[in-house]
């Protein structure tokens, strides 16, 4: 089992004819991700890696069934495709495109909630389900099936910790990436809440980092409402104030956003906090006994 | 991006947000002419991308011609927080009568505009939302519909303020909203707004913070990043477009993913400090990983480098092309040492190795950076 994405999702490839739609869209298909439809607009009729290039996503809803998109388009682009997307009537879709304005994003995920149309991102590193699909650019080869569910706000640090699970045994059920932009779309309370229903997931990894306040919000999640166990981990005790860190979120402003604030937050909410990326693997082996 | 004060301060007068006249000095002459052409007393104030500018001298009143060209001087010379002091803002004192706080910033949980009214300005807002709670009214707006003036006058109603005052700061209220969504602002605060013994309103400080992200639509305002940037190296990256965040220490790290270059950082800091955050991006190519080495080598008193790079959207192979093609020009004593994991790792172990960087295949950066430990013992 898994969350949001598995073998059978119809997905759309948005910005397919791009330098990194192009790229990725082979990725996918190696990995095996049932990919049925690709749009560019102006490009329709084209192919991708044998996949079929449609203008408009409508047309590529209504003749391959697309249910599911990942975004390769450009920042500027990413609200009126977002729109248009969410009202064509697919219900996910992954933004890996990074720099989305701020106010678009607000304005995005208002539209999408309105229309109940689940979001990752911006700058998510995508969605796996190991052994069965992906879409976005993690890398296949770090990730194995397994039981444990991971919520990341970094796409390389998600990377390098599920490789550490998966070289101590430990597969993962669904690996989402849910970006460090400064206004998610779609929070990580509400992944945690998603892996805490799914019969396939046993134990929910946080790997989190400087800045904003999702890691607080998901630790009063998890006290008051989350069943499964929760290990975390997050990055950045050593940041200075005030300094953006490589992700538009990733800013520690006076006392807010301080790995102190976050670790101290999810401790309370009874969560395993690994001090180190690695420590995570020691950590999940005592939960799960 | 941060705007300086008299940046802001522009912005609202072109929005109709009210501001006091002001002019922009960058020596103690033009100072003291503006002060002339504003009319006297004037208020110098230092404008630097800080906050504390009063408590560290930066804000100060003159009487006179002559001590305004002084008092500029004086802060014209001095840094704040660090920060070098290049240009004043001459503004004409106001006789304040009662200091209000207005503020728009966004909350990243519910992503929506959260504006923000206090009936006590010129001090932190959350200093007074901590001790007088309730002088505080705030309002999560949905970004669909906006603030309108009749919910700004139901705030400014909620914080006790009745009649013309309270029209006059809802509609400032309004125009402030107006400025911080046409301006892609992540912050836009007037702190303190004033009421003056003539019974006027003017926004006595202006700050506002626009997103990066949306720079490319506001070309008008010609904001220059580099210009904002007090480290020479920080300068070069984003010149270069990678994040360059220069520290205090010995070790020089290289990250292709943010959260992976923070928990580098923790972890080479068991033992070491690092002497930069380096993140790439998602371009890595030949000529951005070159010009990355350059930028890294560039700090003073380094004692090894640590590169640790993902393969996911990001072509490693090409990237570690230019790492070797900078050292084979610019050869180097201290260790360096890479990581790199994910799609054709193999192929890039082979162009590192064969170029003369230290390969590290471990799965944990732990591991790797345990390996940079020993070296630098052994070269010790």
């Amino acid at each position: 089992m898994s969350i949001l994405l598995n073998r059978e999702t119809r997905v759309l490839v948005q910005g397919i004819t791009g330098r990194a739609g192009r790229a990725q869209t082979k990725w996918m298909l190696e990995y095996g991700t049932n990919i049925v439809a690709g749009v560019t607009p102006g490009k329709g009729g084209e192919e991708v890696e044998g996949v079929p290039v449609y203008d408009r996503v409508a047309q590529a809803v209504a003749e391959r069934g697309a249910e599911a998109s990942v975004f390769f388009v450009p920042p500027a682009a990413v609200k009126d495709a977002a729109r248009e997307t969410i009202d064509a009537g697919v219900r996910l879709i992954v933004v890996v495109t990074e720099h989305v304005p701020v106010h678009d994003a607000m304005e995005i995920k208002a539209y999408a909630s309105e229309r109940n149309v689940r979001l990752l991102g911006p700058t998510s590193p995508g969605i796996i389900t190991p052994g069965e699909a992906k879409m976005g650019i993690l890398p296949g080869n770090m990730f194995r099936p397994g039981r444990i569910g991971v919520i990341s706000r970094s796409g390389t640090l998600a990377y390098e910790i599920c490789a550490n699970l998966a070289a101590a045994g430990m597969g993962q059920s669904t690996v989402t990436g849910m970006g460090a932009d400064p206004v998610p779309f779609t929070s990580m309370s509400e992944l945690l809440y998603l892996f805490d229903a799914d019969p396939g997931t046993d134990l929910a990894v946080i790997v989190g980092e400087v800045g904003g306040m999702q890691e607080e919000h998901a630790a009063q999640f998890i006290a008051d409402r989350m069943i499964k166990p929760v290990v975390a981990y997050i990055a950045g005790h050593s940041v200075p104030e005030g300094k953006r860190m490589g992700h538009a979120g990733a800013i520690v402003q006076g006392n807010t956003g301080t790995t102190r604030s976050k670790i101290s937050a999810l401790q309370r909410g009874g969560v395993d906090v690994a001090e180190y990326p690695l420590d995570v693997v020691k950590l999940v082996q005592n939960k799960l006994g | 991006m941060k705007l300086y004060e008299f940046e802001a301060g522009d912005l609202f007068r072109q929005e109709g947000v009210p501001v006091p006249d002001f002019t922009v000095a960058n020596s103690p002459r033009q100072a003291r002419e503006a002060a002339e052409k504003i009319g006297f007393p004037v208020v110098v104030k230092a404008q630097v991308l800080t906050g504390g500018r009063g408590l560290a001298g930066g804000v100060q009143i003159a009487e006179s011609p002559e001590q305004t060209e002084e008092t500029a001087r004086r802060i014209l010379k001095s840094s704040i927080r660090g920060l070098p002091v290049n240009r004043v803002m001459v503004v004409k004192k106001a006789e304040v009568v009662q200091e209000f706080y207005l503020g728009i910033t966004i909350d990243g949980l519910t992503g929506c505009p959260v504006v923000i009214l206090s009936t006590a300005g010129g001090v932190s807002i959350e200093e007074t939302a901590r001790t007088h709670p309730e002088m505080v009214v705030s309002n999560q707006v949905p970004i669909s519909a906006g603030l309108s003036l009749p919910e700004a006058e139901k705030m400014a109603q909620k914080a006790g303020l009745y009649g013309d005052e309270s029209a006059r700061i809802a509609d400032i209220l309004h125009k402030l909203y107006h400025v911080f969504r046409k301006y892609d602002a992540s912050i836009a605060e007037i702190n303190p707004l004033v009421r003056t013994m003539k019974g006027e309103y003017l926004a006595l400080d202006a700050k506002m913070d626009i997103d990066d992200s949306s720079l490319f639509r506001h070309p008008d305002l010609q904001l220059s990043a580099e210009d904002r940037i007090a480290s020479p190296l920080e300068k070069k990256g984003r010149q270069i477009g990678v994040t360059y965040v220069e520290l205090d220490g010995e070790i020089g790290i290289v990250s292709s993913g943010a959260g992976l270059g923070m928990a580098t950082m923790d972890i080479i800091g068991r033992r070491y400090r690092p002497a930069n955050f380096l993140e790439t991006g998602g371009a890595i190519s030949e000529e951005l990983l070159y010009h990355v080495m350059e930028l890294v080598m560039q700090k003073k008193g380094l004692r090894a480098v640590f590169i640790n790079l993902y393969g996911g959207i990001n072509l490693i192979h090409e990237g570690a092309r230019g790492i070797v093609r900078f050292l084979q020009e610019h050869p180097t004593d201290i260790p360096v040492v890479a990581r790199a994991l994910g799609n054709r790792q193999e192929e890039t172990w082979q162009i590192l190795r064969e170029g003369g960087v230290e390969v590290v295949t471990d799965t944990a950066t732990e591991k790797s950076a345990e390996y940079l430990f020993r070296r630098l013992e052994k070269a010790r």
